[in-house]
C-alpha cells in the first residue's frame, strides 16, 4: 500500500517533471500504475522508487514513471469540427496566400499526438482539400510536427499501422480505402504520402518550445485537463508566443481557456470553436 | 522478432496477437506452461520474448519460468510475466527468478507494446 506521504512525494515529482496534476483521490491510480514498476526496479516501497528516480541522471526511470501514469486514448478526426474548419476556412485562406506568394508553408504542431491519429487526420484533410481544389496547394506546402511525452505512442505513430479496432474509431470507409493499405483486412498501414507529411518527436510540454519553431496552427487537445491551473496558463502563454501573427489554436471539444488567458480571441465556424492569437 | 504468448485465456492470446500484428513481429502461442516449453523446444529456443501468464492449469507460469531458467539453452530468453492480480509477492517472486518485467491485466495495446519493447531492449 502506498502511504499518503509517499503518494504526495510522487505526485509532486510527477507534476514537477511533466505537469500532470493529480488530486488526492488519485492515490489508487498511482498505486496500481506504479506497483509493477516499483518491484521491477527492486524497490521495497514507493518512497524507494522516488529516491531511485531522483538519483537517476539518465532520467530513464523518470520517463518510465511518467509513461506509466499517462493515458493515450485517441481516435480519427476526433470532435470532427476542427477538421471541418481546416477544410472550409483555414486551408482556403492559406492556399490563397501561397498562390499569391505571401506564404511558403503551412506549419502545424500537434502537441499531444499519441499514436498518430490526430496528425494523420490533419494530413488526410489536407489531401482531401487538394482533391476538391486541384492545382491550389501541394503536399510540400504542409509541415506537421507531432510530439508526445510517451516513447511507445511515438513509436506506434511513426509505424503508422493500425488494427481493426483502431480503424473503426472515427474513420470513414472511403478515407480508409483511399489512404491506407492492407494485405489481410486486419492491419492497415497509412500511405507513405501521408507518413512523409508528419515528423514525430519526443517532447515534454515543460520543455522550451523554441525548437518547434513558429507555427500557423497548434493542436493542444484533451491534454490541458491533466494540468494545474498555473501550468495551463504557462502553456497557453508559450503557445501564444509560438504562433505566428493571427495564428490558430485548437482545443478539445469540452475545453475552454477563457478563465486562463486573454491572449486569444474565440472564433466559431459551423458548430466548432477555435482560437486566434491576438 | 518472434514473440511467444503462453496463456490459458484464448481471448488474451488473441489480444496479444493483434498487438504483435500491429508492430509486425511473429506471433507464437501456447495454452499452458507444458505446451509453452514444447513450443520453445520445437523452435530450438529461437524465441525473442515470452509473455508468460502466471496462473495456468497443467503447468503454471512460475513452473515454466523455473524450467526455462534451469535449461542452459533457454535461460536467456527474456520473459515478461503476466498476471490478473496485483500481488506484490508474486511479482517479486517472478522478478527474483529472472523475469525481465511484469504486466498486470487489464492492459492496453500501448501498455503491452511498451512492455514488449522494454523486454526486447529495443529503442523506441
Amino acid at each position: 500500500m502506498i502511504s499518503l506521504e509517499e503518494f504526495r512525494l510522487i505526485r509532486d515529482y510527477i507534476e514537477k517533471h511533466c505537469g500532470i496534476h493529480l488530486t488526492d483521490d488519485k492515490v489508487y491510480l498511482v498505486e496500481t500504475r506504479l506497483t509493477t514498476l516499483m518491484i521491477e526496479q527492486g524497490c521495497k516501497a514507493f518512497g524507494d522508487l522516488y529516491q531511485k528516480s531522483l538519483k537517476d541522471t539518465t532520467h530513464a526511470l523518470r520517463d518510465k514513471i511518467i509513461e506509466a501514469i499517462t493515458t493515450n486514448e485517441t481516435f480519427w478526426f476526433r470532435d470532427m469540427h476542427p477538421f471541418g474548419i481546416l477544410n472550409e476556412v483555414l486551408f482556403k485562406q492559406f492556399s490563397d496566400e501561397i498562390r499569391s506568394g505571401r506564404r511558403m508553408k503551412i506549419r502545424i504542431w500537434c502537441s499531444a499526438c499519441s499514436t498518430g491519429q490526430e496528425p494523420y487526420s490533419i494530413a488526410m484533410t489536407f489531401l482531401e482539400y487538394m482533391r476538391q481544389y486541384p492545382g491550389t496547394i501541394r503536399p510540400e506546402h504542409l509541415e506537421i510536427q507531432a510530439t508526445d511525452i510517451s516513447s511507445t505512442v511515438l513509436f506506434l505513430g511513426k509505424l503508422g499501422r493500425y488494427d481493426s479496432l483502431s480503424m473503426s474509431r472515427g474513420l470513414a470507409e472511403d478515407f480508409r480505402n483511399r489512404y491506407f493499405e492492407t494485405t489481410d483486412n486486419k492491419i492497415w498501414t497509412i500511405s507513405n504520402d501521408i507518413k512523409k507529411m508528419v515528423t514525430f518527436k519526443k517532447m515534454n510540454l515543460q520543455e522550451s518550445f523554441n525548437h518547434i519553431g513558429r507555427q500557423d496552427i497548434i493542436f493542444c487537445r484533451n491534454i490541458l485537463i491533466y494540468f494545474s491551473m498555473e501550468f495551463k496558463q504557462d502553456i497557453l502563454h508559450r503557445i501564444a508566443n509560438l504562433l505566428r501573427p493571427n495564428g490558430y489554436l485548437f482545443l478539445g471539444a469540452s475545453e475552454s481557456i477563457i478563465m486562463y488567458t486573454k491572449e486569444y480571441e474565440m472564433l466559431r465556424h459551423a458548430m466548432g470553436l477555435y482560437y486566434q492569437v491576438k | 522478432m518472434r514473440i511467444l504468448s503462453v496463456d490459458d485465456s484464448a481471448a488474451t492470446r488473441h489480444f496479444i496477437r493483434k498487438a504483435i500484428d500491429v508492430i509486425g513481429f511473429e506471433f507464437l502461442e501456447a495454452a499452458d506452461g507444458k505446451e509453452g516449453l514444447e513450443v520453445v523446444e520445437r523452435e530450438n529456443g529461437r524465441i525473442d520474448l515470452i509473455l508468460l501468464d502466471r496462473h495456468m492449469p497443467v503447468m503454471d507460469g512460475i513452473e515454466m519460468l523455473q524450467a526455462l531458467k534451469e535449461n542452459e539453452s533457454f535461460k536467456d530468453i527474456p520473459v515478461t510475466m503476466v498476471t490478473v492480480e496485483l500481488e506484490r509477492d508474486e511479482i517479486q517472486k517472478a522478478i527474483d527468478m529472472g523475469a525481465k518485467n511484469y504486466l498486470v491485466k487489464p492492459f492496453s495495446q500501448e501498455n503491452l507494446i511498451g512492455k514488449i519493447m522494454e523486454g526486447l531492449e529495443l529503442e523506441l
